[in-house]
């Protein structure tokens, strides 16, 4: 297990906490394409889109017909055209050959255009098939990751690898990926017919091509250099918007609203300079090839002329609608080679996206390979951590050979000093993290050989940031037991107090809560996430600081109502407060990582140990 | 769009200058087709002949004078031609693209930073309503679309039509039967257009929805990722996803569907027309004598033909981005008409001894029904008085303080600040006055020096400390290598709750606030580290007005006064000793906190 966490490290991104600030107030993380990464995501994606085999292979038969038919296109209408002659110095027409080659034409266009449309389809649904389990893929992935992912990786970066790199890819496979492979069956095609006229005329055609490569490499180094601190800008924008307006009220209290304009000022006009310049060389992309493009039309105008005029025994005779032919063929020479060009902005910038979706990709997922066949109806709730070693950093151990046992049924209180670890117990419970030694039975059975299923079904945790989903006040509450009634649900409510105050709500249960729950007191909230926990109905219940927004009269009656619900399962409870656990059978303190002293409310303060003085703080104020 | 023009104003020359410089462009595209007809017509065909073409016998005769010429010269000379015209097209190209990217993006950086200083004068209620997620994307997406369009919109608006005027009036000129079939072809794709456009138009909002969707589950289930786990309800969140993104990805398949139809409807127009083209040079050589079709004529008219289609076809690429920027000017307009509904007033100082009172305050939260958050409150809170606030969960403790930096204006009555109503205030005035550390900290991903000196930004390193060690902040700060200046990631994720909150109240406190608001700040503190905060505070706020909301009697029981709430009004007001004679409610608070151990008092 030891080994899996240290595993699971390597495969981090740059952990949270660096050094010292870099860059700007926020410094946003973006990775650089390094060309060495872009090959083995590039194979990665490829694979991914491989997964629709029928489609693809569909895809690009049909894609072989249109550009053959393409290609056949310029023949015949080179045909076409040669059957006007210059006989005696005047111009004359074979009509009814002309004819028979446009009606040629005019069915294989229409074979073509339909073919097209079935291919633009089938790439559709390429392209939306396979962003699709993409998607669904990186969500199963994400909802997969240890909790220590989340907790050390900024939500932003999260969501924005799932959907704006998921969103680039997707463009890159709906408009680039067919471009590209009818690019290069076109070049092949464009290539051969060129041989079959001629190879001296496919060799001079052919010249254009290394100086179409040097200097589209070229180029696009420069553009990419811009292209990636425009991303890089367009991200620290995102992050100014998101940190200031989240902290809105920071921000307005403090009267920032000036400097963060002026800040968010700088970084906007540092990302106009750089996009200008992005576009720019850009736009050089388009002229330079266009010049190369003519370029190799004039050579061929040339060297076909001459032929024409002289021909050469080692070739065929060339006639002028050869030449017509050849220069069309040129032409859709260098439109793949433009084509790729002009689409490899939005390839960097998928395969920027694509690497940045298989890092969570390829991240370890949480360990679960518990085998116990224990059932959750069988958990008594006997827990023991045993000799409990853990860290969330390396070498800034939290506890340190802790040891605890909670007989099934009790209530017990753990109490210490602000960041002694006391969540981190509730952590390594629930197996959010895994522990760095020793070991946490569940009746007996380690916690490790149980599957995550039934350890944490049997377990409710109420936690000191409460979450609530967007949804009806019902199904907040019915969350841990959706196949549970309304009575008991409402029952629920009731014992958490929180039935008063959704009565008092216009719509009652039936209140959909605000994107983050703003509709509610920090309170408020707090009694949901208790109604939702005592409906789940655990072996075993946590509070972490459930209650430190609810007033203490409240949380009395809470506590009363608990102890007949609470018969028979264990609870643990964490709480500054000591109103919130005298009543505990058992108040376990920790510090240094260890539990310092155990026992009952009275045994502490008679003890006159770490718990009393906490007992005494508390009541400093008032006993003076 | 009468916004995009408000904001392009300041660049009308770099506006102006880029459509011209794309008619250079656009001329020396135009150009080439012709050049390329002489090419094919008197070089190749010809042998050199180049009587019969006006451009050719005019150029070549100014460049080597009369007499006959060979096929190469002919070749030579008219490529050398070619290529200096797409060398000078491409200067002109590059010369629109730089002026249209510098007007367009320097329009972006102003529209940004108009809409941000909007997005940062709107009041609390406001931000509550847009959202933050749509907030971060109207600023940075949809502003980056609009951009995109005008750029796109200053490149395009001249090339479309210059090509399809230049390409239509070189065909009229090549021949009349030639224009005969463009005009043909035009309302066949104009109406494909027209019918794709129309069904695919309204989809793409849909999938602008579906997107939003796909989005919110997922950031619920980053967010809510311990819930969801701790529940085992992953499957019912992956089904929940896979419903929304099946969704998007059939909305997005039929979008996609039926803008494929576009290119082959085109092709099929466009070589359609070639085909009658070619047929019509054919006939007239054969039937109509000495029309002076020649198969070069032929081919230049092929190249106008896809020409004027195509941009006809650009044309159409541009309603679709039209109408996608048009939507984000929508969204983007909001935010800059979004007026503050809470408006800054002129006085900066007041001049009573009272320093907040509130007459006859009611408040409900706006939007809200139902019964109000507070009813009838009148309140006197004398300068340097600390003031405590107590009372059950959702009773309006915090709702009564906000009132105070007016995150929200009273509904009825009002509160007034060292005698002056607060909605008199300049508001930075106002703000100035008051330290407000909020119930949830807020540390942005900064250095621990830096968060702090959000109170005061020119505050010295002994004036952090101070605060600090007031805060009972110091002791971990030291703890850490980097002291001060160790950098706090993604909003404090690495400190625990009871740091969060220690470095919020030193921010606070280093600007020595005349009015000092704590919002139940001290909640995550164990009870030692409270008790010397609050000693601290005592000895080194002595002018300061203290405002402070908390759950522990202990907290608030060294304050002057303490206001019981319940239910939106202030039920019982007075000192400890006077709430513990006449006060229900506060014995029995205090009795709840006191049980089996209020022995000590």
């Amino acid at each position: 297990m030891n080994q899996n966490t240290k595993s699971s490290n390597q495969n981090q991104l740059p952990p949270l906490r660096p050094g010292g600030r870099s860059g700007g107030p926020m410094n946003s993380r973006v990775n650089r394409e390094k060309p060495k990464h872009a090959k083995e995501t590039l194979g990665k994606l490829l694979r991914y889109i491989g997964k629709s085999k029928t489609l693809i292979i569909l895809l690009i038969s049909i894609m072989v017909l249109v550009t053959v038919a393409d290609l056949a296109g310029p023949a015949l209408q080179g045909a076409a055209i040669d059957t006007i002659r210059l006989v005696d110095g005047r111009v004359t027409v074979d009509l009814p050959a002309m004819t028979r080659y446009l009606a040629l034409m005019g069915v294989l266009f229409v074979i073509s255009a339909s073919l097209s449309l079935v291919q633009g389809i089938v790439a559709a649904k390429l392209s939306q098939n396979t962003v699709y389990m993409l998607r669904n893929d990186l969500f199963r992935k994400i909802s997969k990751l240890p909790i220590r992912y989340t907790d050390t990786h900024r939500h932003g970066d999260i969501m924005s690898r799932m959907t704006n790199d998921v969103e680039n890819v997707s463009n890159a496979i709906s408009q680039s990926i067919a471009s590209l492979i009818s690019s290069v069956l076109t070049l092949v095609g464009a290539f051969s017919m060129m041989l079959y006229y001629g190879w001296i005329m496919a060799l001079i055609a052919c010249v254009t091509i290394p100086i179409t490569i040097t200097l589209s490499s070229t180029l696009a180094k420069f553009m990419r250099k811009y292209f990636v601190d425009r991303q890089k800008l367009l991200g620290q924008l995102n992050g100014q918007v998101e940190e200031m307006v989240t902290s809105y009220k920071t921000v307005v209290a403090y009267g920032k609203e000036k400097q963060a304009i002026e800040d968010f000022a700088k970084c906007s006009e540092e990302y106009k300079t750089c996009s200008i310049r992005a576009r720019v060389w850009g736009s050089i992309m388009g002229p330079c090839m266009n010049f190369l493009g003519n370029f190799q039309y004039v050579l061929i105008a040339a060297f076909g002329g001459f032929f024409v005029l002289h021909p050469v025994s080692f070739m065929r005779t060339l006639t002028i609608g050869n030449i017509q032919s050849m220069l069309q063929y040129s032409k859709k020479f260098t439109r793949p080679v433009n084509e790729i060009a002009n689409q490899y902005a939005s390839i960097l910038t998928a395969l920027a996206g694509a690497k940045r979706i298989f890092e969570i990709m390829d991240s370890a997922d949480e360990v679960d390979d518990g085998c116990s066949e224990l059932r959750i109806s069988e958990i008594n709730g006997n827990i023991r951590f045993e000799k409990i070693e853990f860290a969330y950093e390396k070498d800034e151990p939290v506890l340190k050979g802790l040891d605890l046992s909670v007989d099934a049924g009790k209530k017990i209180a753990i109490v210490g000093a602000t960041g002694s670890g006391k969540t981190t117990i509730v952590n390594l419970l629930t197996r959010f993290y895994e522990l760095d030694g020793g070991r946490i039975t569940v009746d007996g059975v380690d916690i490790t050989q149980l599957p995550k299923e039934t350890l944490r079904k049997s377990i409710a945790i109420v936690l000191q940031d409460t979450v609530l989903f967007s949804d009806t006040i019902r199904n907040n509450i019915k969350y841990g037991r959706p196949d549970a009634t309304d009575e008991e649900m409402k029952r629920a409510a009731a014992l958490a107090r929180a039935d008063v105050f959704i009565e008092r709500l216009p719509d009652g249960y039936d209140t959909v809560l605000a994107e983050s729950g703003s509709n509610l007191s920090q309170g408020q909230r707090q009694l949901l996430s208790i109604a939702r926990a005592v409906l789940a109905d655990p072996k075993i219940l946590i509070l972490d600081e459930a209650t430190s927004s609810v007033d203490t009269r409240t949380e009395m009656h809470i506590q009363q109502a608990m102890v007949a619900l609470m018969r028979n399962r264990t609870s643990l409870i964490i709480a500054h407060r000591l109103s919130t656990i005298r009543d505990a059978d058992q108040i376990v303190v920790i510090k240094n990582g260890r539990v310092s002293e155990a026992g009952n409310h009275e045994e502490l303060l008679a003890a006159g140990g770490e718990y009393y003085t906490l007992y005494q703080n508390q009541f400093a104020g008032i006993s003076t | 769009m009468r916004r995009i023009f408000h904001y392009l104003k300041p660049y009308t020359f770099l506006a102006i200058i880029s459509p011209l410089l794309m008619i250079g462009e656009v001329f020396a595209d135009l150009c080439l087709p012709k050049l390329m007809t002489v090419i094919v017509d008197c070089g190749i065909s010809k042998s050199g002949d180049v009587s019969e073409s006006a451009l050719g016998s005019t150029v070549m005769r100014l460049l080597f004078g009369e007499g006959t010429y060979s096929s190469m010269q002919v070749i030579i000379t008219f490529g050398v031609l070619m290529l200096v015209v797409v060398l000078i097209g491409g200067f002109f190209g590059v010369a629109c693209a730089y002026t249209a990217a510098k007007a367009s993006q320097s329009m972006g950086r102003d529209l940004r930073c108009d809409a941000y200083r909007s997005v940062m004068s709107l009041s609390i209620e406001q931000t509550d309503r847009f959202t933050t997620g749509s907030l971060v994307t109207r600023m940075t997406n949809d502003i980056t679309m609009i951009v995109d369009f005008t750029e796109m919109l200053l490149r395009m608006l001249v090339r479309s039509p210059m090509f399809f005027i230049g390409g239509s009036i070189m065909l009229f000129s090549l021949d009349l039967s030639f224009s005969m079939v463009m005009l043909c072809a035009l309302p066949v794709l104009a109406i494909t257009l027209f019918v794709v456009l129309r069904r695919a138009i309204p989809l793409y909002s849909r999938v602008q929805t579906k997107l939003d969707r796909v989005n919110s589950v997922v950031q619920e289930n980053v967010t809510g990722a311990r819930v969801i786990k701790a529940y085992v309800r992953e499957d019912h969140e992956g089904e929940r996803f896979r419903q929304a993104n099946g969704e998007l990805r059939d909305t997005n398949y039929r979008v996609q569907k039926i803008m494929a139809w576009m290119h082959p409807v085109l092709m099929v127009v466009m070589n359609v027309s070639i085909i009658a083209i070619i047929y019509l040079g054919g006939w007239q050589i054969e039937n109509v004598a000495g029309t002076g079709m020649t198969a070069g004529t032929i081919m230049a008219a092929i190249t106008y033909v896809t020409q004027v289609l195509m941009s006809l076809m650009m044309v159409a690429g541009m309603f679709q981005s039209v109408s996608r920027a048009l939507a984000s000017v929508r969204r983007v307009g909001e935010v800059l008409d979004a007026k503050p509904v809470i408006r800054s007033g002129a006085v900066r100082e007041g001049k009573d001894d009272v320093a907040v009172s509130f007459r006859q305050v009611s408040f409900r939260y706006p939007g809200a029904t139902g019964e109000p958050v507070l009813h009838n409150i009148d309140l006197d809170i004398r300068r340097g008085e600390t003031f405590a606030v107590i009372g059950a969960t959702g009773s309006g403790k915090t709702s009564l303080v906000n009132l105070i930096p007016r995150f929200y204006d009273a509904t009825e009555g009002e509160v007034l600040v060292d005698g002056v109503p607060v909605k008199k205030y300049d508001l930075e005035a106002l703000r100035q006055k008051i330290s407000f550390v909020m119930q949830k900290s807020e540390l942005f991903s900064d250095t621990i020096a830096d968060n702090i000196r959000v109170g005061k930004t020119d505050a010295t390193q002994e004036e952090l400390c101070r605060a600090a060690q007031t805060a009972q902040a110091e002791e971990f700060v030291s703890g850490f290598s980097d002291g001060y200046e160790t950098y706090i990631a993604e909003k404090g994720a690495s400190l625990s709750g009871g740091q969060k909150q220690r470095m919020s109240i030193a921010r606070a406190l280093v600007r020595k606030p005349e009015i000092l608001i704590l919002d139940d700040s001290t909640s995550a503190l164990d009870l030692a580290t409270e008790a010397k905060l609050r000693h601290a505070l005592k000895k080194d706020l002595r002018n300061t007005t203290v405002i402070m909301i908390a759950q522990r009697i202990a907290s608030v029981r060294e304050a002057d006064r303490i206001a019981v709430i319940e239910n939106g009004t202030i039920r019982d007001c007075g000192s400890h000793d006077e709430l513990m004679r006449c006060s229900e409610t506060y014995r029995d608070i205090y009795e709840s906190q006191m049980k089996n151990g209020g022995e000590q008092v």
